[in-house]
């Protein structure tokens, strides 16, 4: 854990000392922003949904940028030599990233809480479904992380882990589209692996074990899958 | 800071490669090397471009597994018992990796934690290795400034910083002009001794120059291994092999 805590500095000091992360930050709230003050002006009803829904395309958007330097910057640098010929796990080599990327994540999550907190001073929201949205937005977040860092371990050129994991994340999106076409019992598969499913879900206010249980049982796995690519080189 | 050693008489095996390949597919980088390293000297190994020596050394670090063979290093197997064996070595790759957003100090404060130091050892090793290497003047500078005799330094200090048994340097002096080639080389024989050197060079003279003992390379496999008193003329020795 020692050695986690180490790496984890690292990459947290790297992610925000980078200026991507600022960039990032910039477009999230800029378009959130104005998202949320046109929406309270013309519908005047205190319910975050359609900026919950917004907030959905952006991290399946922006989220790869974050990621996109995990491995493939200590590839093309050559420091990814440096950690892996320490007495570090490479589970925790992964691991580290992620955290480091999900904090961002969860930074920006927490600068929108100031919506929900301009609705609860102005108005009476139902809090259940503002809860239930963080929260999915989180486990999104968590996942999308996941695949970046898995996308990243792959190559050097950050531009392909970048466009790869957003590939990923729109395929994952559009998954049950492709149930019409698909026999039984693909058609539910196709339509349990899509992320908007297990979403709106949350943001209604309800939540499940399984909608929770699928973010993180794919996130795992494309952790896995990075630690996995790490290990074999 | 690496654990001590079982107590060893100098001249026992500190490091040991037995029957080591390695292969790429089709392609072998390593064949059936078999070696033993003496605590305390420099060995050398010498080969052209492409004879293996970066493989064997990635090998011995635990950055590649070998194909079929064994190595270990201070007893222990770098497969089976890696983070031991990892604790016990100090690396210099020859591409110098070093994240150039951070300043020297802050950078070898974060690799001495990484291999094992506590927070209150890193300090007194990180000024240690500075004073050893002579960066005091740019231990507060960002690395990414710094000329490419600096970065060597550096990147050799990142390998002593934890105290390791043994280091091991890829092709120590590429790249560098002659007065930090000079340098680099005192530098490489002050540290011999007290510690194990294993180093790899194309260049005879770096050899010469250096290595208690030589191990010659060429297409993965060992030719000859001797020791340099042993070796009047190791151009002659290099011919005759390849």
């Amino acid at each position: 854990m020692s050695a986690l805590a180490v790496l984890l500095r690292k990459e947290l000091h790297a992610t925000f000392t980078s200026a991507i992360a600022y960039a990032v930050a910039a477009v999230f709230f800029l378009v959130t922003g104005y998202t949320f003050s046109l929406t309270l002006f013309f519908t005047k009803v205190a319910n975050l949904t359609y900026i919950f829904h917004q907030m959905y395309v952006l991290l399946i958007l922006l989220v790869p940028i974050i990621t996109m330097r995990a491995f493939a910057e200590e590839r093309k640098a050559d420091t990814l030599e440096l950690l892996l010929t320490s007495p570090v796990r490479e589970v925790w080599i992964v691991v580290a990233k992620f955290l480091a990327a999900l904090t961002l994540v969860a930074g920006l999550l927490a600068g929108s809480s100031a919506y929900a907190v301009i609705l609860g001073l102005y108005g009476e929201p139902d809090w259940a479904p503002i809860y239930g949205g963080y929260l999915a937005l989180l486990l999104l977040g968590a996942l999308l992380v996941a695949i970046g860092v898995f996308t990243s371990s792959l190559t050097e050129n950050q531009v392909v882990a970048a466009t790869c994991a957003l590939g990923l994340g729109l395929m994952l999106w559009f998954a049950d589209a492709a149930s019409y076409m698909l026999p039984a019992p693909l058609d539910v598969v196709a339509i349990n692996l899509s992320l908007i499913g297990h979403f709106t879900t949350f943001v209604s206010g309800s939540m499940f074990l399984s909608d929770a249980g699928y973010y993180l049982t794919l996130s795992l796995l494309a952790l896995f899958l990075a630690t996995r690519v790490v290990m074999d080189r | 800071m690496s654990d001590p050693l079982p107590p060893l008489r100098p001249g026992d095996a500190i490091v040991s490669v037995e029957r080591v390949s390695k292969r790429y597919g089709r392609v072998a980088a390593v064949t059936d090397v078999s070696l033993e390293v003496r605590r305390g000297e420099v060995l050398g190994l010498l080969g052209p471009n492409g004879s293996g020596k970066t493989t064997l050394l990635r090998m011995l670090t635990g950055y590649l597994s070998p194909t079929a063979g064994r190595l270990t290093v201070a007893g222990f197997d770098t497969e089976r018992e890696a983070m031991q064996a990892r604790r016990h070595i100090g690396y210099v790759p020859e591409s110098l990796p070093l994240y150039g957003h951070m300043r020297v100090r802050e950078f070898l404060s974060f690799i001495a934690r990484l291999r094992g130091l506590s927070r209150r050892a890193a300090p007194a090793a990180v000024d240690e290795v500075i004073e050893r290497v002579r960066l005091g003047d740019v231990a507060a500078a960002p690395i990414r400034t710094l000329s490419r005799g600096y970065r060597q330094r550096v990147a050799i200090a990142q390998g002593l910083v934890h105290r390791p048994d043994i280091l091991v340097l890829d092709e120590p002096t590429n790249g560098l002009d002659p007065r930090q080639i000079i340098e680099t080389r005192a530098l490489i024989r002050g540290l011999a001794g007290e510690r194990t050197i294993i180093m790899s060079s194309h260049i005879l003279g770096e050899v010469e120059k250096t290595a208690d003992r030589v191990a010659i390379l060429l297409g993965g496999r060992l030719l000859d291994l001797r020791s340099m008193a042993d070796t009047p003329d190791l151009e002659a020795l290099f011919l005759s092999l390849t």
